[in-house]
Parts: structure tokens; C-alpha cells; sequence
């Protein structure tokens, strides 16, 4: 009895799991034959019967098609849940199923007439559409270079590039004219005129207008850069526009285009949807190199190749398929298996994995955008004012010093980010605006020194200091003890960081707590209880940069005295200096060595001040499958902002 | 029996709407919230967060906007242009009109968004039900019956192991063997495939659809038939010590039919309130499963909505769940009265 029942859950627990795998000795049949069906076939239990492996059966399909293609009698099988009884069907010999079989793989989408190429990019959410300035998680943007184009965009290297435009407009060749006594400017555009939309229809100047006032549209657009800026927009000719702004603004070059900026068609987008939900957005009619085809919410994006794409003989693959796959470590294993071809944004670790694949490669963005940082609260915690209420501790610039002092970058970097990251010290790190600042130097002992110095003391030795005679107004034995914020969705390593750098100014007696939140409560409006509009943190860092290469309103954002008020800007550490505002205020100029010189007076007062202190670059890559070529990470853009230009290599 | 339904269905009605109020209110009183950035735009520029804002109906009182979303502002004068006068009637009809708004995070319509994503999550947990069904019945009603036997003691092992098995790492082990281990000995191609419903541009192939379920299916079936299988052993255990079975076995009633017809039935029917309470997880669909399989789901959807700060989408989701579980928990009752002739509603 006991045997019979050990039996019984042998099986049952071979038919949970291991049915599938139960593939019996195949009972050989060499060279193929023609059958006939009979009643209670299906094509897996011949395949089953034949050929040994019920999972064969699209060998018999697709030779019995190849067959019928040539001798009418053969059946020809469509669906291979369908064959009817009377078919003649042709089974291959063994050895033929498995010459077939190795060819055939219906993981990969490359099915289809000969010759077509195919492949699979990964994003871990759903894309909410193909409109950039309305959702930018990056996914919209790595969708929009698929299916459209703007004026100009931003390589790798951070020089500008043109897409629909004919010449970049400057002062040089008449494009830019500055009216300095009204302080006012107009940019005319020249647009090419070869490239139309997926229908036949032009793109024109009409659709560049049509455009900008649907994003302006105050009921259904929504905020675009330069929009405050921009007075109207005259067309000249059919490729020819001139933009009038109400200043000088000196990123004008990229407003009609970028990562987030697209031109959409006139004559089939509805304005009156309005820009921000019209259908348009998940339905694009094309201009770039792709052609939606079909869209399985919460799965996958089908596209397939545009023949009316402007550059000759592009895009070289056929078609391109977006596959929504929320965990990385899936992600991950499908690029190692082959099942797909480019991973967006991989985590360090999972980079470190493509390095050793075999059939995986690893694009690095050349230059770097999201700089991991500290944002000290110059004010007392829940207060938005620094000079009514300063903070006990980080209101002293010597103890944001000793802070910076205390921590060991290069490790961090090394350690938790495996080398992905570089040390970053300065907003002004990357092209086109460098200024030279020395790195500052780990040193605890001159750490712990300056806080002495700052009358922070541990007096009581429980390894913490304590307010003696400190210039912050903290009352005497105030304790050096704060909280140190991160947030969720960055992941372990920045976990890791959080604790490490925890543990590095434990050494040199500051404690800190470690608290961790959802960018949404992290970064919410001061209404909904946003902990940094509110100024409800002591420490917080995570990573932010800018996007293109005009760093003018990040600065405003956040250094300006006004950015301080909450919801009017990032300044959420609530760092007031006049020296800044009117620093940053001189930047708002077209002159580039003018603008250099300001931004490089700024860098040396913010390495002075440290209202924020810079630590370490974050890694922007994609692992791609190593039968793909000409793929480019890039912080200025998505990674696919040269699709077109990919080839597949054998 | 039909006035008692109609009764219960009646009762639904306040609790409804109580409900609502009540989840209105936590959605949006929880910190955090839509206005702020996610993905790589940590933080949303402050103009946007105005036009979003006005937009998104934020920019009224919670009462207010709670009055909009149940019952529209097509009645009502708006200020949609941000310009301070209202100008236009409102376009929204409000949930009692059918109308749940449009998500924040891609505008479309809550209702469609679910339309979508539910065939999935109905098609994935009811397989997955039924599975559960087919195996944890019988495993607990054998088990009970030969008490102490090695089937029984292998079968409470595994099932205990089933309950503390965490149910997101048995899927990555799942993936690592079916997927990346082992492959089709003819193709070479991973013996099942990692995620998704079907294989992209094949069509519909039932074969094709079996292989995408048997992974997920197994991920989120193996907890629930520990937990079913354990709770009809020990009903079984209960029943077949009762008088009414003894009196069959005197009876000289076969063993087959004393366990099969007399205990299992009366045994099953607690089974049955519970599986009936576990309904509305077809709705709700398995998060961990839906994640790691990349299944278009309920489960993820729901995730996003709730990460995102997504109160439509979000008080969509959960009014509907309250009454899948509200309408779950008649059927209970009614199924109980079926299963039980000695319970009466009236």
C-alpha cells in the first residue's frame, strides 16, 4: 500500500511539474512520409507519435505548408490547433524535424516572410504613450525616437544635431536676431523639405505651429521649455518659421526637439482632445523610422519599419518589438538567453553580468548626467524660513564642509557601484560648461577638526558630538543627530551608499538616522505632504541632473533665492545668497564665454557654501544583445535615439 | 431565498457608499502625491505641476472633488484654462453615471485600462483556481483518510513547505530552471517561455497559451493548495468522526462511498466560504506572479496605480473590489445554504 501511494505522488508531482519535460525516447522514423488524418489527431500527439516530442509539431506544419506551396494536394495548416480529418499532411523523418526544429525558434519574433529581421527591446513598465513633455519616465521618450521626430537633438557627445531642421539657426548666419534694446529675440527655422508623414502627407512649418499651440493650449496642453519665453510663432513659408520670444533664451536651440519634444501631425492629431490626452498619443501617425503597429497594454509594442522614413535605405531592421517586463532579474535572464536585445537602464550588478556575457555587449553613456547628491536643510526641520529658523546643525557651513570632509567617495564608488559611478563634485562637471574645481579630499581628521572648531564636541564620549558653544544657535548639548533620507525605487545600491555613508560620519561623530520613502512622498507638491517642500528632512540624497546641455534653469531651480519658496522651485535646503541670484541672472545670455565665466564664478561660491554636496555620478546604460550594432547610451537622449542607424550582425 | 437576496443585494447599496467616502479619503489623505515626478524625472518642473494640477481637479477641496467623482461636473461651471473664470461646464459624469475619469498617468479612460487588463487576470487566477481545486482536494481528502500513512506525512510536509515557500523567489526559481536550465531537446529553446500570454506573432495556439500558464499557474497555486489541501484534511478528520458517518459504515455502505459521498461532502463545505472569500482574488489578480511573468494584469496595474499616486485609477480599482467582495461573500452564503439544507435565510 505504502509503495503504491509513494508511486501515486511520484506521478502526481511528475504531472505538476515535470509533464513538460517528459519527453520519451523517441521511436525513430527516418526519412519523412505523407499521412493522412484520421479522426482524434492533433498535430502534437503526431508529432508525439513520429517524432517523439509533442513540442516538434510546427515541423510538420511548416514542411506540410512548404510541401502544398509546390503540390496542391498537401493541406495547408494555418492554425495548428485546426486540421481536419482527410488532410494529407506530410511528417518528416526525424532527423529533418530536428534540422528544422534548431532553425525554428518561436521565442524569437523573427518570424515572418524570408529575410526579415526583428528585435526586442525590455522596459520594465508600461509606456503611458508616445508623448514625452506629458510623462517622462524615459520610457515615452525611448518610444517617441521610434516613431517621431523633431527639429534638432543632442548626440552622445553633446553636440547638436539636426533632425527636421535644415540649418541650427544662430546669430552668425542671420537665423537669431537679438533686439538688445527690448531685450527681445527671433529665431527663424528652415526646415527640410523631403520628409513626410507614414500617410504621404508633408511635414511642414504648419505642423511645427500646430505643435506649440496645442502645448500652450492652457486647458488641454501642458508646460514645455521655452514656453514662458515664447510670444508666437509666424510662419513664413511652408518649411520656414520664425519663433518671437519675450527674452533672450539662450536654449532655443533644442525647443523643438530634444528627448521630449516631437512634432505631431495636423491633419490627424484632433486638437480638440487637447495635447495631453488626445489619441494621437498612444496612436502616433509617423514621421521617424518606425510604424506602430500594434499595442497589447501592459505587454508589448509591436513596430514595424517606415517606407517613408526620410533617410534612404533606414531603418536597416524591420521591425521592433517593446516588451513590458517589470523584473530586472527577468530582464536580465532573457538577455543572456537571447530572447532579447536591448535592456534599457540596467541596475550596476546586472552591468557587471552583461560584461562577462558572452552574447551580451554593454553601451555606457560617454558623459554623465544624474549626479548623486546630499541636500542639507539650511532650516530648522517643518520650517521653510533658514534665517528665522536655522537649522541646529547643517546651517553652518563648517559642518557641511566637515560632512563633505567625511566621506569617501572614491569607495563608495568603487565598492557599491562597482566602478559605474565617478566622483562628481561640481554641477559644472560635463560639456559644455567645465569649470575647474579641485576634488575635495576624504580626510576625517580634518573632518573631525573643523567640527571642533565649529563648537561641535562629544563631550560625554558616547562617540556623538554635542553642541559646545556651536554658531547655529542650538542650545548647549544639542545633539549631533539627524536623519538621513533616501528613496525607494533607486534600489539596493543606493541602500548601501546610505548605510556606508552613515557609517563614515559615525566615524567622525555626526549620527545618523536612516529613514527611506517613495519619491512620490519624497518629492510631492507641499500640499500633498511632500517632505522636501515641506522641509521636513534634516539630510536627503538621491540623483537629479539636467537634461541636454543647457544647465541655466536646473541652476535657477535650484540655487535661486525665489526656488527656496515652496512649490516655486527644488531649492527645498532653502539656501538664500544674493551673490548667486545675481550670478545666475547674468547667465540668461547667448554669449557662451560670458555665460562660462558666470556659471565657473558660481561653481567656486557653491564649493564654498555647499548648499548641496555633489558626490557621484550615476551609471546610464543599456546592455544590448551582441548581434546588434550601433547602439549608443547617451544622457542627452534615450537610447534608442539612433534606431535607425542599428543593424543586426551575424 | 429571493427576497433574502434581493434583501443582501439592497444592504450593498449604503455599504457601497460608505465605503467610498471612506476610500476617497485614505487615497487621497496618504502622504504623497501625483504632482510629483517618477521614473527618471524625480521632480516635475513648477509650471507643469500647475497645468497637472488643474488638470488632475486638485486644485478644488477634497469634498469637492470627491462630489465630482461620484457624480460628475457637467453640471457645474469649470475653470479650465487656469484663467479664474469658470467658463465652461465640466465634461466629467461622475461613477454613478459610469463615468470612473481618466487615469493620471496616461489619460485614458480607468474603465478601459480595467477592460483590458481583467480578461488576463480572470483567465490567469481562474485557471489557477481550478488547478488548485483539482489537486488540493483530493490530496487533502486522501490524506485524511489514511491519517498517518506516508502519503499523509509527505503530503503535510510539502504542504507546510508550500505555505512558508515565498512565493516571489519559488517563481525566480521556476524561471532559472524551466527557462534558463533546461531546454527543448528538438529547438533548443527554452523549455517554457519567461513570461508574457502568448508568444509575440504567433496567433492564438492553445499549446502556445498552455506554456505560458504553466509557470505562473504553478507560482501561484503552490500556497494556496498547501493552505486548501491542509484546511479539508482536517474537515475531512472532523467529519469522519462524526455519528452520521458511523451510521453509513453500519450501514454497510461501500468505503468509497462513505468517504466520497457521506464525509467529503460535508467536508467541503467550509472549503467552499473560503474559497468563496478567495473569489475576489480573480479580480484582483497576484501582484508577485504578474510581475515576475510580466502578465498584463490587475495585480500590476493596480501596483502602478498605487505608486504612482494614480486616485482614479486607484478608487476604481478598489470600489470595484469591494463589490467583487461584497457580492463573493452572498455567494458564500447562498452556496453554504445550498451545501447545508439545515441553514435557512429568511
Amino acid at each position: 500500500m505504502t509503495k503504491k501511494l509513494l508511486n501515486l505522488l511520484v506521478v502526481i508531482s511528475m504531472l505538476a511539474i515535470a509533464a513538460p519535460v517528459a519527453v520519451a525516447a523517441p521511436p525513430v522514423q527516418d526519412g519523412g512520409q505523407d499521412y493522412v488524418v484520421v479522426k482524434d489527431d492533433w498535430l502534437s500527439k503526431l508529432s508525439d507519435k513520429y517524432l517523439g516530442n509533442l513540442l516538434a509539431y510546427p515541423a510538420i506544419m511548416e514542411l506540410t505548408n512548404q510541401k502544398a506551396a509546390q503540390d496542391s494536394s498537401y493541406a495547408t495548416i494555418t492554425n495548428p490547433d485546426l486540421i481536419e480529418v482527410g488532410w494529407k499532411i506530410y511528417i518528416p523523418g526525424a532527423t529533418e524535424a530536428q534540422t528544422f526544429m534548431a532553425a525554428y525558434s518561436p521565442m524569437a519574433p523573427a518570424e515572418g516572410p524570408q529575410g526579415e529581421t526583428s528585435i526586442v527591446i525590455l522596459v520594465p513598465e508600461d509606456p503611458t504613450g508616445f508623448n514625452g513633455l506629458v510623462t517622462d519616465t524615459g520610457y515615452e521618450q525611448a518610444l517617441m525616437e521610434l516613431v517621431l521626430l523633431g527639429l534638432t537633438d543632442i548626440d552622445p557627445q553633446g553636440e547638436f544635431y539636426l533632425e527636421l531642421a535644415a540649418e541650427m539657426p544662430t546669430v552668425e548666419n542671420g537665423g537669431v536676431v537679438v533686439d538688445e534694446d527690448a531685450w527681445t529675440m527671433d529665431v527663424t527655422w528652415k526646415m527640410r523639405d523631403d520628409v513626410v508623414w507614414a500617410d504621404g502627407e508633408p511635414l511642414t512649418a504648419d505642423d511645427v505651429i500646430f505643435t506649440w499651440n496645442a502645448i500652450a493650449d492652457p486647458e488641454g496642453g501642458i508646460w514645455a521649455e521655452g514656453l514662458d519665453y515664447t510670444d508666437s510663432i509666424e510662419k513664413v513659408d511652408d518649411y520656414t518659421f520664425v519663433v518671437h520670444y519675450n527674452t533672450v533664451y539662450p536654449n532655443y536651440r533644442i525647443q523643438f526637439g530634444g528627448e521630449n519634444f516631437a512634432v505631431w501631425p495636423e491633419h490627424y492629431c484632433d486638437a480638440s482632445q487637447g495635447f495631453v490626452a488626445w489619441d494621437c498619443n498612444r496612436q502616433p501617425l509617423s514621421s521617424g523610422p518606425y510604424i506602430l503597429e500594434e499595442w497589447a497594454t501592459g505587454d508589448y509594442l509591436s513596430f514595424v519599419r517606415n517606407p517613408a522614413y526620410f533617410e534612404a535605405g533606414k531603418p536597416y531592421i524591420d521591425g521592433v518589438v517593446v516588451r513590458v517586463v517589470p523584473e530586472q532579474s527577468v530582464s536580465k535572464t532573457m538577455m543572456v538567453e537571447g530572447d532579447a536585445d536591448l535592456h534599457i537602464w540596467p541596475s550596476e550588478s546586472v552591468a557587471n553580468d552583461y560584461l562577462v556575457a558572452p552574447n551580451v555587449d554593454l553601451s555606457v553613456s560617454p558623459s554623465d548626467r544624474w549626479v548623486m547628491r546630499l541636500f542639507p536643510n539650511l532650516a530648522a526641520r517643518g520650517s521653510v524660513d533658514p534665517v528665522e529658523n536655522p537649522h541646529p546643525i547643517l546651517s553652518d557651513v563648517q559642518v557641511r564642509q566637515a560632512i563633505r570632509m567625511g566621506i569617501d567617495v572614491d569607495t563608495i564608488v568603487d565598492e557599491i557601484f562597482l566602478g559605474y559611478s565617478k566622483p562628481v563634485w561640481t554641477e559644472f562637471f560635463r560639456p559644455p560648461y567645465i569649470c575647474d574645481i579641485t576634488k575635495p579630499e576624504y580626510d576625517p581628521a580634518a573632518a573631525a577638526a573643523l567640527l571642533e572648531e565649529a563648537g561641535w564636541i562629544d563631550q560625554d564620549g558616547d562617540g556623538t558630538r554635542e553642541c559646545h558653544g556651536c554658531k547655529t544657535g542650538a542650545e548647549e548639548g544639542y545633539v549631533m543627530s539627524m536623519e538621513l533620507t533616501i528613496y525607494a525605487e533607486y534600489g539596493e545600491e543606493l541602500e548601501l551608499a546610505q548605510q556606508l555613508v552613515a557609517e563614515m560620519l559615525g566615524d567622525i561623530g555626526i549620527n545618523l538616522e536612516l529613514s527611506m520613502f517613495e519619491g512620490t512622498i519624497l518629492w510631492a507638491d507641499y500640499e500633498s505632504g511632500g517632505i522636501e517642500q515641506q522641509g521636513d528632512f534634516d539630510l536627503d540624497m538621491w540623483d537629479d541632473g539636467y537634461p541636454g546641455i543647457d544647465p541655466t534653469d536646473h541652476i535657477w531651480y535650484y540655487y535661486y533665492s525665489e526656488a527656496a519658496e515652496p512649490d516655486w522651485g527644488w531649492n527645498v535646503g532653502r539656501w538664500i545668497n544674493e551673490d548667486a541670484d545675481a550670478l545666475i541672472d547674468e547667465t540668461y545670455y547667448l554669449d557662451e564665454e560670458y555665460r562660462q565665466e558666470m556659471f565657473c564664478e558660481l561653481a567656486a561660491l557653491l564649493d564654498e557654501e555647499l548648499p548641496q554636496i555633489l558626490l557621484f555620478s550615476a551609471f546610464d546604460g543599456a546592455g544590448y544583445s551582441a548581434r546588434l550594432q550601433g547602439v549608443q547610451a547617451t544622457v542627452n537622449d534615450m537610447v534608442t535615439w539612433n534606431v535607425a542607424d542599428w543593424k543586426i550582425v551575424q | 431565498m429571493g427576497r433574502y437576496i434581493a434583501r443582501r443585494l439592497l444592504q450593498a447599496i449604503p455599504m457601497l457608499f460608505m465605503i467610498s467616502v471612506v476610500l476617497f479619503a485614505l487615497v487621497n489623505i496618504a502622504p504623497g502625491g501625483p504632482l510629483s515626478g517618477h521614473g527618471r524625472s524625480r521632480r516635475i518642473r513648477p509650471e507643469k505641476a500647475e497645468i497637472l494640477k488643474r488638470q488632475f481637479g486638485l486644485d478644488k477641496p477634497l469634498p469637492i472633488q470627491y462630489v465630482i467623482w461620484l457624480v460628475g461636473n457637467d453640471w457645474m461651471r469649470v475653470d479650465a484654462d487656469g484663467d479664474g473664470v469658470t467658463e465652461s461646464y465640466g465634461e466629467r459624469r461622475g461613477i454613478l453615471r459610469g463615468d470612473f475619469g481618466f487615469s493620471y498617468r496616461n489619460r485614458q479612460p480607468v474603465l478601459e485600462e480595467i477592460a483590458d487588463r481583467l480578461p488576463n487576470t480572470i483567465y490567469l487566477m481562474g485557471v489557477t483556481l481550478i488547478v488548485v481545486g483539482i489537486i488540493a482536494i483530493p490530496l487533502g481528502a486522501i490524506s485524511a483518510v489514511r491519517q498517518y500513512s506516508v502519503f499523509d506525512i509527505v503530503v503535510t510536509t510539502l504542504s507546510f513547505m508550500g505555505q512558508a515557500i515565498p512565493e516571489f523567489w519559488l517563481g525566480l526559481i521556476l524561471i532559472l530552471i524551466f527557462y534558463a536550465w533546461l531546454n527543448n531537446p528538438f529547438t533548443g529553446a527554452p523549455l517554457l517561455p519567461s513570461g508574457g500570454m502568448q508568444t509575440f506573432g504567433m496567433g492564438f495556439a492553445i499549446w502556445d497559451r498552455i506554456q505560458h500558464l504553466i509557470l505562473p499557474v504553478t507560482m501561484g497555486m503552490v500556497g494556496w493548495v498547501a493552505w486548501y489541501s491542509r484546511f479539508l484534511r482536517s474537515g475531512m478528520l472532523d467529519v469522519l468522526h462524526q455519528d452520521y458517518v458511523r451510521t453509513a459504515r453500519a450501514k454497510g455502505l461501500s468505503e468509497h462511498l462513505v468517504v466520497y459521498r457521506h464525509a467529503l461532502k460535508n467536508a467541503v463545505i467550509p472549503l467552499v466560504t473560503i474559497f468563496a472569500l478567495d473569489l475576489p482574488s480573480i479580480f484582483a489578480g497576484s501582484l508577485y506572479v504578474e510581475l515576475l511573468f510580466s502578465w498584463p494584469g490587475m495585480g500590476r496595474l493596480y501596483y502602478q496605480a498605487a505608486t504612482g499616486r494614480d486616485y482614479p485609477m486607484l478608487m476604481a480599482i478598489l470600489i470595484i473590489g469591494a463589490g467583487f467582495m461584497i457580492t463573493a461573500n452572498l455567494l458564500a452564503d447562498i452556496a453554504y445554504a445550498y451545501l447545508d439544507p439545515r441553514i435557512r435565510y429568511d
